[in-house]
């Protein structure tokens, strides 16, 4: 086990490091552009890491649920197996046979990834 | 960078002499913010006629979508869209070689073009309220330009645009359930087929140029094909082009209703606001696979970019209010 700061702290870190003595020194303002689009990405970084794999079995138990699994397969890489799930649901739609509750159930899926991709657009919508 | 900068100054000067004169001169050269897929410079030439503002417009990394134009084909078609009346700066000069790469040259203007600037800027206020009408107007210019003056363009009518919506998923090789809900919407609405129009293609808040009164020209016609005229007129309703401006549907700058009565006024075509929900629908899925596509290239190597890795996973906002959309069609 790594020593604190965790892996979240960390990205914490370096982004608030960016935020108030990088930017405003910044005078190109393409690079500047840039820097924000970075520090959002270590934003999202940082929520992924803190959210850790909870996200990604919500996914993998609803998508089993949707596809009449019984239970989810037992699966060390659940990256690897929320991926092959997701790949079943899209054929099943392709193939005019999405399941009953695809609809608000991928939306609900779309909207977890929010939660950690962007979070303020999800509390904005309407 | 600076070698690069250096050989292009050095090839535009020479490339410059046909119009200009011998003793054209470049002053000044820098890259500027702008499309992804082509630099953007700004090139200030002295010549003996006095001095001049240009754009240069030059080939770089990659494409977005496989059907983008090639330098040469935008360069024709903005100038048909110039002789037509349309606003576009006025285009000088197409170059086959500009330091090793294809490159065209119009007038370079001045004003607006960051989206989320022209919906918020309280001094440009009275170009909102101007715009719906005045974008109306000059989409109704481009959607009467004579096809046969634009042969060399690609035709696609809709079920096209959802098909390849589909190949580019597909070639993406990541599995999207939103996507295919989408498509599979798309294809169980088909809507009424309307007669061929030349397209844009990107017409949407962000390839404007907007002064305080209100549009001053239409630029990026990179993505210009022969296609239905609601793909055109669909396209800046799209959430992402609202710039955080959500309630105003008409690119976050107004509402749609006095944008499609001009528009109708002028064309005669009687659209719908019904049928601009499936070409919104559309234009949510286009977006969400282009910007999937888009990740695909910084992480294939073709152009690593910051901006192309976060894109990726904004991804999901595209696909949350595709959804939205389609739970609202029922």
């Amino acid at each position: 086990m790594q020593d604190r700061p965790d892996a979240a702290e960390l990205a914490q870190a370096v982004r608030e490091f960016l935020e108030t003595e990088i930017v405003s020194t910044l005078r190109d303002p393409r690079l500047r552009f840039r820097m924000l689009v970075a520090i959002n990405g270590i934003g999202i970084l940082e929520r992924e890491l803190a959210a850790g794999s909870a996200p990604l079995r919500r996914e993998v138990a609803s998508l089993a649920r949707l596809l009449g699994l019984a239970e989810a397969p037992d699966d060390p890489d659940a990256r690897a197996q929320a991926r092959r799930l997701n790949r079943q649901l899209a054929l099943r739609i392709r193939g005019g046979n999405a399941p009953e509750g695809t609809l608000a159930a991928v939306k609900a899926i779309v909207a977890d990834k929010l939660r950690i991709a962007s979070p303020r657009y999800l509390e904005r919508f309407r | 960078m600076l070698g690069t900068e250096a050989a292009i100054a050095d090839a535009l000067r020479v490339c410059l002499v046909p119009l200009f004169g011998t003793d054209v001169g470049v002053e000044r050269l820098a890259l500027l913010a702008g499309g992804a897929s082509k630099e953007a410079w700004a090139a200030d030439v002295r010549a003996a006629d006095g001095r001049h503002e240009l754009l240069v417009r030059r080939a770089g990394g990659g494409v977005i979508h496989s059907h983008t134009l090639s330098l040469e084909d935008e360069y024709r078609l903005v100038s048909v869209a110039y002789a037509a009346g349309v606003r576009v700066p006025r285009p000088l000069a197409y170059l086959e070689d500009l330091a090793g790469r294809p490159a065209f040259v119009a007038e370079r203007v001045a004003g607006e073009t960051i989206g989320r600037r022209i919906v918020q800027r309280p001094e440009l206020a009275a170009a909102r309220a101007a715009l719906p009408a005045q974008l109306a107007e000059e989409l109704a210019k481009i959607h009467a330009i004579p096809l046969d003056a634009v042969a060399f363009l690609g035709r696609a009518a809709a079920g096209d645009v959802v098909d390849r919506v589909e190949r580019e998923l597909d070639a993406a090789d990541e599995p999207h359930p939103a996507i295919e809900l989408g498509i599979a919407w798309a294809r169980a609405h088909p809507p009424k087929a309307r007669p061929a129009v030349l397209d844009h293609g990107d017409f949407r808040v962000g390839n404007f140029v907007v002064g305080e009164r209100g549009l001053g020209y239409v630029l990026d016609w990179e993505f210009g094909h022969v296609g239905d005229p609601l793909e055109d007129v669909a396209w800046p309703l799209v959430r992402s082009w609202r710039f955080g401006a959500d309630d105003l549907r008409f690119g976050g700058v107004g509402r749609v209703e006095p944008y499609l009565d001009r528009y109708n006024a002028l064309t005669g075509r009687n659209v719908s606001i019904e049928e601009l929900d499936y070409w919104e629908v559309v234009g949510n899925l286009k977006w969400a696979v282009g910007s999937v596509t888009q990740s695909r290239r910084h992480l294939s190597g073709q152009e690593r970019s910051v901006e192309l890795a976060v894109l990726g996973r904004l991804t999901a906002e595209v696909e949350y209010e595709l959804l939205d959309l389609l739970e609202r069609a029922g």
